[in-house]
């Protein structure tokens, strides 16, 4: 294949379970790992994201906080789906007291996928902060076909979500830390400048902070590079109605995160206006 | 329990519904993205998003916030215009599903020629006027806060459709039960409420209001009682039918604005969370029915004891 096609075609209808939690582990530095069986789970595809209500696990639904937090799916192995997050709030601070056997109601897969990659390109993740749970799968689908090439950032070494798994992948990783406890010192997009200057046309796909996004959407439209970006937002339903988590485009009007993304061409979005 | 028994019928201002649970504007897209969760056979019908003349784009992000049991949003009623309504997103439903279209503009006449428009579509079964909409000519009070305005409005779409007429109130005025008394004087022949509550939240660190608008509307299970009591106040004022709104989450919820006047209700911000809501909701006003003996769900409407 020699160029990149959508996959939207070929996306799977979502559900709406209630999810058991098989383990809700918290790895240090803020990080949390949550494994749910998903009955009904159609699969997804790299780049696809969960709604998860961690407030509707019991016979009284808890309300408050009263939307479901988006999640990206990190990896899922039949009908089991991985999600990584951090407590930031307090949706997430409901979600990292939800133990084994309890429920959290799942709408899922929603939204788009990454393009596949070029196969005669070699590519460059790049993962920020809790951004780097959207890269696992895109990792592993594209190393079974090309060079890949994993640069991960975080504040610090103890803070960097998922670097094990990453590690145990056929790629290349190089990390970055802003405090320099690990890998190099600074931020991760001075590792993507150092590759790109490299040369050899690779695709770049970026998840992380906007800043960061940013930067990698300016490095590699000056190195001639294609790039993705997965963006966040909040949204209420994560299907396409609330009109909640509208991002400004570059061609004037916007576009919703949840269906006509979260994943898009680097050069579609309007960066100086993003929130 | 199942319901099975149960008769599940209500006529909303002669729209005939096999239960009483819609969807509400705004929360239902166009109908079409709830089909991978929700066979829109399992209730009532739905109100599809607000219309007007010409595609309008939203507000600038961010445009929802989250606030104790509620969210507020500040779209400002993007959609896709009353053309590709009727070309393109009617005819992608299924059939026998009860639609009625809203309605709103920024003057009168933009909201009797969207009203013109839809009459005598085949799958439009009524008209719901957003009166909640800021009037540009009052500067920018909602229609629905001044009788006077209100009647203009009301009176306008009356004579441009015969098509049943619903007519959404806002929540925002002094005396819910006088609006409602001015819409039944102009002819609508039901009551839709309540809209969302005009709110505000702040964000301490940047000292800004969160939403980019500044002002939002508020909806979920915090203004439920509030819309409750409002619902219980128009009931008493006016004979024309009401659509009760506000916060509904499960079929308890439902059947309170029911007892409170509702004939039938809309579920709306539970639709987010829950994309199966207002199916599951169905089921259980018919299991509710079933488990208090009662065999016609439209004996509930209005059926309030006093203490």
């Amino acid at each position: 294949m020699s160029q990149p096609s959508a996959d939207t075609d070929a996306r799977s209808l979502p559900v709406r379970v209630d999810a058991e939690v098989l383990e809700n582990r918290d790895e240090g530095g803020g990080n949390h790992h949550l494994c749910l069986r998903v009955p009904d789970w159609p699969g997804s595809a790299p780049g696809q994201f969960v709604m998860l209500s961690a407030g509707a696990r019991s016979a009284v639904e808890r309300t408050d906080p009263l939307l479901p937090r988006p999640m990206a799916v990190y990896r899922q192995s039949g009908s089991v789906v991985e999600v990584l997050y951090k407590v930031t709030g307090r949706g997430t601070a409901l979600l990292a007291q939800v133990r084994p056997g309890q429920r959290v109601r799942t709408v899922g897969p929603l939204g788009c996928a990454f393009l596949r990659p070029d196969a005669a390109k070699p590519a460059i993740l790049v993962g920020g902060g809790t951004g780097i749970a959207s890269l696992h799968e895109l990792a592993a689908q594209c190393a079974e076909a090309i060079e890949v090439t994993v640069l991960l950032g975080a504040r610090t070494a103890e803070e960097l979500m998922a670097r094990d798994d990453f590690a145990a992948l056929p790629v290349e990783l190089r990390i970055a830390t802003d405090d320099g406890s690990e890998g190099h010192p600074g931020v991760v997009t001075e590792l993507l400048e150092e590759m790109l200057a490299e040369g050899g046309a690779p695709g770049v796909y970026a998840c992380g902070p906007t800043p960061m996004m940013r930067r990698c959407a300016e490095l590699a439209r000056a190195a001639g590079a294609r790039c993705q970006v997965s963006l966040e937002n909040h949204m209420a339903c994560g299907f396409g109605v609330c009109l909640g988590c509208a991002a400004p485009l570059a061609e004037g009007g916007f576009a919703l995160v949840c269906t006509e993304g979260p994943v898009f061409d680097a050069a579609r979005v309007a960066w100086e206006t993003l929130p | 329990m199942s319901g099975a028994t149960v008769d599940s019928r209500v006529t909303l201002a002669g729209i005939e519904l096999r239960n009483p649970v819609l969807t509400a504007s705004g929360t239902f897209g166009y109908g079409t993205e709830f089909a991978p969760f929700l066979d829109l056979r399992r209730i009532g019908g739905f109100v599809a998003k607000s219309l007007t003349l010409k595609p309008r784009t939203g507000n600038p992000p961010p445009r929802i916030a989250e606030a104790p049991s509620a969210m507020l949003n500040a779209i400002s009623l993007e959609n896709v215009g009353v053309e590709a309504f009727v070309g393109e997103k009617l005819p992608a439903l299924p059939d026998d599903v009860v639609v009625i279209a809203s309605v709103f503009g920024t003057e009168i006449m933009e909201y009797a020629e969207v009203c013109k428009q839809l009459t005598g579509v085949p799958r439009v079964a009524g008209l719901e006027v957003n009166a909640s909409c800021p009037h540009v000519k009052s500067g920018g009070i909602e229609f629905g806060q001044d009788p006077r305005v209100l009647a203009d409005l009301v009176r306008s779409v009356r004579r441009a459709t015969d098509l049943p007429l619903l007519v959404k109130l806002s929540p925002n005025v002094t005396s819910i039960a006088e609006m409602a008394r001015v819409c039944e004087g102009e002819g609508a022949d039901g009551l839709s409420l309540i809209n969302a509550v005009q709110a505000l939240e702040v964000d301490v660190e940047t000292r800004r209001p969160v939403l980019q608008n500044g002002l939002g509307g508020l909806s979920g299970p915090a203004i439920r009682p509030i819309a409750l009591r409002m619902v219980w106040q128009a009931a008493r004022a006016v004979d024309i039918p009401i659509c009760g709104i506000g916060g509904i989450s499960d079929a308890a919820d439902a059947v309170k604005f029911l007892l409170c006047g509702a004939t039938a209700i809309q579920v709306g911000t539970a639709n987010y969370l829950n994309p199966m809501a207002a199916g599951e909701i169905a089921d259980g006003i018919a299991s509710y029915c079933e488990d208090h003996g009662v065999g016609r769900v439209a004996d509930l409407v209005g059926a309030l004891e006093s203490f």
